[in-house]
C-alpha cells in the first residue's frame, strides 16, 4: 500500500514515516508541495496524507490541482489549523478527512485504513475471498479458521491483489506498494513472495499472466 | 467657586451674570432719575417763590394759614396724599428783613438776617433740628422782597426710590423664573451628553466598534472623535494580541505533535536503532518548544518593560561576550565568526537586552548562514549614529520576504531549518525600546543577509523612537 505523505517539518515528517511504515505502509516523503505534485504526477498513490502550510506550493492548491486533474486518490489532510471554518474549507476543496496537529500515531493509521478500504468499496478490514480471510491492518490471514503465518511483505502482496480483484498487477506495481523512495528493492523479491504465497495459500489463488504480471481472479 | 458639574456652574454663572447687570442697570438708573428729579424739584421751588414774591401780603397771610403745596401735578398731589412732609414751608421778608409772612412749621433758628441781600439766593440744603431741609432763596429787585421755600429732604427723594422699587420688584420676582428657564434650557442642551454616556456605558469590555451617536453638539463632537480614534487603536491592538495568542498556540503545537508522534512511533518500534532514533527525535523536539517557549517569554518581557531605563553601553564589550561564548560553546565546523569593526562606541541600551539582540542575530546568522560561512559582527559610526551590524554569506533573504523579517512567526519558507519565527520580531521589539532602526540588507559580498541596527546618536532619541514604534505585522506565514 504505497502512502504520499507532504509534510515540511522534519521531526514530524520522520515520525509519521516511521509510523506509517510500521503500520505496513510504502511512504514516500515530500518536503514540499512541488515535490509533492511531481511524485503524484509521476506515481499511482493509495492515499495522500497532506500538511497545508507547505513551501513553494500550499497543500490546499496541490489539492486543488489533484482534484482538477479529476484524480479520486484519498487525502487525508493534517494541520495545526484545525478549526471548524479550516476543517470545512480543507473537506470542501476535496479532501476525505482531516486530523489536528498534535494527533495520535494510532488514530492517524486508523484513519488512513479506513480511508482505503472505503476506497475499495469495503465497510470492514477483514477482507474475504473463498475460504481465506485476511486482516490487513492486523497482518493476519487464516484459511478454513486455521492460521496461515505469512511475512509482512507477503501479506502486503496478497491484499494488494485482494483488493484487485480480476486486475493484474505488474511486477514494478506490486513492488510500489512494498517499497517506499529510500528502500532499496531486492531483485526477484517479488518472485520469491508470490511462489512462498502459492505454497502458504495453495497454488490456484494467484494466477501468473504472462508478460502482464500476477491477478487474484473475481470470484 | 468651582463646582465640579458644568449644569451647575452655567446656573451660577448667568444668573450672577444676569443679577450683576441688572443691579447695574438699576444703581445707574436710580441715579439718573434722582438727578433729574432733584432738577425737577429746584424748578418746583424756584417757581413757588417766585409765585409768593408777587402774591400781596393779605394773600400771603391767608397762604400761610392754609399751607402751600408747590405742585399741581397729579402725581406729586397724589403723593402728597400719602406723604404729609411735602407740604411747602415758606417766609416771605421785606427788603428791610422783616418778616411778611411765614407758615408755622418754618424752621425758627434762620436768622431775619439771613435773607438779606442777594448773596445766599438760589438752592440750599440746611440742617435745623437733625433734619435736612431743601430750600429756594428768591429775591425781587422790583419790590425788595425774598421768598424762601422750605421742603423736607425725606419727603423729596421719595419719588425715585419709589418709582426704582417699582422697577426693581417685578425684576427680582423675574429672577426664580429666569433660573427656572435657564436650568430647563442647560438640562436640554446636556441631553446629547447623557445619551453618549449611555451609549458607552452599555458596552461591554468586547465591544470596541466606533461609537455611533446622532445629531451631536459639535461641542462634543471632538470628544466622541477621540475616544473612536482610541476605540479604533484598542481594537487594532486587541486583533493584533489575539492574532499573536493564536499563533503562539499554533507554533506551540508543531513540536508537540512532533514529540507525539515520535514518541509513539518509538512505543511501537520493533528494533533498538528505530526505538533509540525516534527518541532522539522526541529529544529535539522537546529542544524545540522549550526554545520557542523561552522565545515568547522574552517578547512577554519585552512588551512589560517598554519603559526600560536606558544607559550609555559599551557596545563592543558587550559583542565580544557574546562572540565569545559562542566560540567557547563551540560553533559548527567550518563556520568562521569574528568583530571585524571594533570601533568603541556605546549607544544608549541596556545591557540584558542588546545582549539578547546580538545572541539572536548570531542565532540566525548561524542557522540560515553557509555551512562553510562566514559571519561578521561590526561596530561603526554612521552620520553620528552607533551602529552595529551582523552579516553572512548564506543563502540570504529574497527582497519581498526582507520586509516581513520582523514579523512574528514569519519564517523563510522553504528553509529547513527549525526557528521559532521569533528571533527577528525581538531584535525588532528590542530596537523599538532602544529607539534603535533595523535594517536588512544584502550580507557579506553581495551574498547572504546583513541586519543592521542603527542607535540614535545622543540627543535624537526621542523622534526616532516614534519611528520605530509603527505596529507590527501578524500576517500568518500560512499554515502549518
Amino acid at each position: 500500500m504505497r502512502v504520499l505523505l507532504v509534510e515540511d517539518d522534519d521531526l514530524i515528517g520522520s515520525g509519521v514515516e516511521a509510523g506509517l511504515r510500521q503500520a505496513g505502509f510504502a511512504v514516500d516523503w515530500a518536503r514540499d508541495g512541488h515535490a509533492a505534485a511531481l511524485a503524484l504526477d509521476t506515481t499511482e498513490y493509495e492515499l495522500v496524507v497532506l500538511d497545508l502550510g507547505l513551501p513553494k506550493l500550499s497543500g490546499t492548491d496541490l489539492l486543488k490541482g489533484l482534484r482538477a486533474r479529476r484524480n479520486d486518490t484519498p487525502v487525508l489532510i493534517l494541520t495545526a489549523r484545525d478549526s471548524v471554518p479550516d476543517r470545512v474549507s480543507g473537506l470542501a476543496a476535496g479532501a476525505d478527512d482531516y486530523l489536528g496537529k498534535p494527533f495520535d500515531l494510532t488514530e492517524l493509521v486508523a484513519r488512513c485504513r479506513a480511508l482505503l478500504r472505503r476506497a475499495h468499496g469495503r465497510s470492514v478490514e477483514q477482507i474475504y475471498y473463498g475460504e481465506l480471510q485476511v486482516d490487513p491492518a492486523a497482518f493476519t490471514v487464516t484459511r478454513l479458521g486455521h492460521n496461515v503465518a505469512l511475512t509482512g511483505r507477503e501479506c502486503t502482496i496478497l491484499v494488494e491483489l485482494l483488493t484487485h480483484q480480476g486486475q493484474p498487477l505488474s511486477r514494478a506495481r506490486l513492488e510500489e506498494s512494498l517499497y517506499g523512495w529510500q528502500e532499496e528493492i531486492e531483485s526477484n523479491a517479488i518472485e520469491v513472495h508470490i511462489s512462498n504465497l502459492r505454497k502458504k495459500l495453495g497454488a490456484s489463488v494467484i494466477r501468473t499472466i504472462r508478460g502482464v504480471g500476477y491477478v487474484v481472479d473475481k470470484l | 467657586m468651582m463646582t465640579r458639574s458644568i449644569r451647575r456652574r452655567l446656573m451660577l454663572l448667568v444668573l450672577a451674570s444676569v443679577t450683576i447687570v441688572w443691579a447695574v442697570t438699576l444703581i445707574t438708573s436710580y441715579r439718573q432719575a434722582e438727578h433729574e428729579v432733584g432738577e425737577w424739584d429746584n424748578g418746583r421751588l424756584e417757581q413757588a417763590a417766585g409765585t409768593l414774591l408777587v402774591v400781596d401780603s393779605a394773600n400771603l397771610k391767608k397762604l400761610a394759614e392754609v399751607g402751600f403745596i408747590g405742585s399741581d401735578d397729579d402725581d406729586s398731589r397724589r403723593i402728597h396724599t400719602e406723604e404729609t412732609s411735602r407740604e411747602l414751608q415758606f417766609e416771605v421778608r421785606a427788603a428791610d428783613g422783616q418778616l411778611l409772612a411765614s407758615t408755622p412749621k418754618v424752621p425758627l433758628t434762620l436768622g431775619a438776617d439771613a435773607l438779606v441781600g442777594t448773596s445766599r439766593s438760589g438752592a440750599y440744603t440746611l440742617e435745623v433740628d437733625g433734619h435736612h431741609w431743601n430750600t429756594y432763596t428768591l429775591h425781587s429787585s422790583v419790590t425788595g422782597r425774598s421768598a424762601r421755600i422750605f421742603e423736607r429732604v425725606g419727603g423729596r427723594s421719595n419719588l425715585t426710590s419709589d418709582v426704582s422699587r417699582r422697577i426693581a420688584r417685578p425684576l427680582a420676582a423675574a429672577l426664580p423664573v429666569l433660573a427656572l428657564l435657564i436650568w430647563f434650557g442647560i438640562s436640554r442642551s446636556f441631553a446629547p451628553l447623557a445619551l453618549v454616556s449611555r451609549e458607552i456605558g452599555a458596552r461591554g469590555a468586547d465591544k470596541l466598534d466606533p461609537i455611533e451617536v446622532q445629531q451631536v453638539p459639535d461641542e462634543i463632537r471632538p470628544l466622541i472623535d477621540a475616544l473612536n480614534k482610541l476605540l479604533d487603536r484598542l481594537m487594532k491592538s486587541f486583533l493584533r494580541e489575539r492574532a499573536f495568542t493564536s499563533d503562539a498556540a499554533h507554533e506551540l503545537k508543531t513540536p508537540l505533535a512532533a514529540i507525539k508522534v515520535q514518541a509513539q512511533v518509538a512505543l511501537a518500534a520493533q528494533d533498538a536503532v528505530e526505538q533509540r532514533l525516534a527518541m532522539q527525535r522526541v529529544v529535539e523536539a522537546v529542544d524545540r518548544s522549550s526554545h520557542l517557549a523561552q522565545q515568547l517569554l522574552v517578547l512577554a518581557r519585552l512588551d512589560e518593560t517598554s519603559l526600560t531605563e536606558l544607559s550609555s553601553v559599551a557596545m563592543n564589550t558587550i559583542a565580544r561576550n557574546c562572540i565569545a561564548s559562542r566560540q567557547a560553546s563551540g560553533l559548527p565546523s567550518g563556520v568562521a565568526l569574528s568583530l571585524v569593526q571594533n570601533s568603541l562606541m556605546s549607544a544608549q541600551a541596556d545591557p540584558t537586552l542588546l545582549q539578547i539582540l546580538i545572541d539572536n542575530l548570531l542565532d540566525n546568522a548561524l542557522k540560515y548562514g553557509s555551512c562553510n560561512g562566514l559571519i561578521e559582527v561590526a561596530i561603526f559610526q554612521e552620520q553620528l549614529n552607533p551602529v552595529l551590524s551582523v552579516r553572512d554569506n548564506g543563502h540570504g533573504v529574497a527582497l519581498a520576504d526582507r520586509v516581513r523579517l520582523g514579523d512574528r512567526f514569519f519564517r523563510v519558507l522553504g528553509n529547513r531549518e527549525s526557528g521559532s519565527g521569533l528571533g527577528l520580531s525581538i531584535v525588532t521589539r528590542i530596537a523599538t525600546v532602544f529607539g534603535a532602526h533595523v535594517r536588512y540588507t544584502p550580507g557579506i559580498g553581495g551574498k547572504g543577509l546583513a541586519v543592521t541596527v542603527s542607535f540614535p546618536s545622543a540627543g535624537s532619541r526621542g523622534e526616532s523612537f516614534e519611528q520605530a514604534d509603527t505596529p507590527r505585522h501578524f500576517d500568518k506565514p500560512g499554515e502549518s
